[in-house]
């Protein structure tokens, strides 16, 4: 489904990426995982199209432009950002309606806010609410569901359990699943590896910008030396 | 006499408050200061006395200098805005400065710096209702803009168009996540921002029954004292700071006199931003995101 080669990103002369090759087949979760500062993030947002780049995206067999976000949302490819991105001055409700916005099939686009609604019942209770009056949790809930309305063939979760109650963390990773059992394929970056790990297919590593590895994710985790270097301690025990 | 002057504020605080809407419109989405908005005020009242002068009825002068300032506008975005949208918030700044300066030419070179007059026979009615007494032409102006601020918020709070403009004001990455792209509705804005200046432009000129190249100036700049007293970029701030600068200006002027006029409008201005630099409707002082 999605084709990276030799990806290179840099923020002016800092280079955060360089020639990183990824593969996600369909239905795949793959996690993307490494210390802070290892380029993760810059490669989910290269994908969405949110920053120019070097090398090749492909999905779906089409090349994808770089900086056109717009456009890659259009083909299926939906980011939920670090942080994110609750547009904080709606109402929950409000964001839930721009998932919709790029949805042209009004009748379906009005069963799917339904059905996403009953999927996070917190987020129908609390539709007339200020999106920045959530918590944490519910914040990431309505990220979510905003991201699903817009129909992605490919979701691409930047650090969702950043900030999270380790229930919520775990709430969140059980949807993940949900989600690939429903037939959507999830890149999932991470920083919390070891739970991202067990919940992925296959695993990418990264370090300075570089994959330092990849592989079947129970193989990465069960690997002592990878896993108490790059996976936090006790990685290897889970 | 104080009822009166009440009234004869809030006719002049209507128009503060549509030509604030139209800088907030660009600053709260943008973030930058169109400084064209003047000349777009100014330009919206020669193009709403054509239609006047070719004896068209009041709403299609109003729409006739709506539809101008609004083309003008687009074409200031796509010259004066696009191509520095990268740059230094004050180079745009800089830009539509130098659009402001050009349009006040090319208007001066086209209707010359004499005040264009209207017949006075134009919305000569009043009306009198105990002490206080307005003209045709107040009315006009007061419900115009009530009619064109409700239209602006039906459009910016209930549409989808709307909330993709506040997505772009508030996190211009995370509206294109959603799908939003932001070049056309940075167009859109100029355009909306545009054809609220065009419309206080008519409704001003027809109020004074007079305009000239000139009279975006004053205007233009107290407009912009609105928009900092109600909090720069919160577009609906400018509902309240129209009103109380338009009430504080026609106060000074009966009750202190014309000399002191000014002093009171920009030291107010000025005491907000000393004090609650965020304006009235700007939230708390610290508060950061959104700023629609």
């Amino acid at each position: 489904m999605l084709e990276i080669r030799n990806l290179h990103v840099s923020y002016g002369a800092i280079s955060a990426v360089r020639g990183v090759d990824l593969d996600i087949a369909v239905g795949e979760i793959v996690a993307l995982v490494g210390a802070n500062g290892a380029g993760k993030t810059t490669v989910a947002r290269a994908i969405a199209g949110l920053l120019p780049y070097q090398g090749e995206i492909r999905y779906a067999g089409r090349l994808l432009k770089p900086n056109s976000a717009e456009r890659n949302l259009r083909l299926g490819v939906a980011l939920v950002p670090e942080g994110r991105g609750i547009l904080s001055s709606m109402t929950v409700g409000e964001n839930l309606l721009m998932g919709l916005y790029t949805r042209i099939d009004r009748d379906q686009a009005a069963a799917d806010l339904a059905d996403v609604q009953s999927r996070f019942p917190i987020l129908a209770e609390r539709r007339d609410t200020m999106a920045s009056l959530l918590s944490g949790g519910e914040q990431q809930m309505l990220a979510i569901a905003r991201a699903l309305l817009s129909k992605p063939k490919l979701l691409l979760l930047d650090e969702p359990s950043l900030g999270l109650a380790p229930k919520m963390t775990d709430f969140v990773f059980e949807m993940v699943l949900r989600l690939r059992d429903e037939g959507l394929t999830v890149l999932l970056v991470e920083q919390k590896a070891r739970q991202a790990l067990k919940i992925a297919g296959r695993a990418y590593l990264m370090e300075t910008g570089r994959v330092l590895t990849s592989g079947p994710a129970r193989e990465l985790l069960e690997d002592h030396v990878l896993a108490n270097a790059f996976l936090g301690a006790g990685a290897s025990k889970a | 006499m104080l009822l009166q002057q009440l009234v004869n504020g809030l006719t002049l605080g209507a128009v503060y408050t549509l030509i604030a809407l139209s800088f907030s419109l660009v600053m709260g989405i943008l973030g930058v200061l169109n400084l064209a908005i003047a000349e777009l005020f100014m330009l919206g009242g020669y193009f709403g006395f054509a239609a006047i002068l070719a004896k068209l009825p009041l709403p299609v002068a109003l729409l006739a200098g709506m539809a101008g300032a609004a083309l003008v506008a687009a074409v200031i975005e796509r010259v004066g805005y696009q191509p520095f949208r990268d740059a230094p918030v004050v180079t745009p700044m800089l830009s539509t400065l130098g659009f402001s300066i050009i349009l006040q030419n090319v208007a001066t070179n086209i209707w010359g710096s004499d005040p264009l007059q209207l017949p006075d026979e134009v919305f000569g009615a009043r009306f009198t209702l105990g002490p206080v007494s307005a003209s045709a032409m107040q009315l006009t102006i007061v419900g115009a803009t009530v009619v064109l601020v409700a239209l602006l918020a039906f459009v910016v709070q209930r549409t989808a168009l709307g909330r993709a403009l506040r997505a772009v004001a508030e996190n211009r990455d995370v509206a294109r996540l959603l799908g939003v792209s932001a070049g056309p509705l940075t167009l859109l804005a100029f355009m909306l921002s545009g054809a609220l200046a065009g419309a206080a432009g008519v409704l001003i000129g027809l109020h004074y029954a007079a305009i000239t190249p000139y009279i975006g100036v004053e205007i233009g700049l107290k407009a912009i004292a609105v928009m900092v007293v109600g909090g720069t970029g919160r577009i609906w701030g400018a509902l309240i700071a129209g009103p109380l600068i338009g009430v504080a200006e026609v106060m000074t002027t009966a009750y202190g006199g014309s000399q002191i006029r000014d002093f009171v409008v920009y030291g107010l201005m000025i005491v907000i931003l000393l004090l609650r630099p965020q304006g009235l409707l700007g939230g708390a002082r610290t508060e950061q995101g959104p700023r629609v």
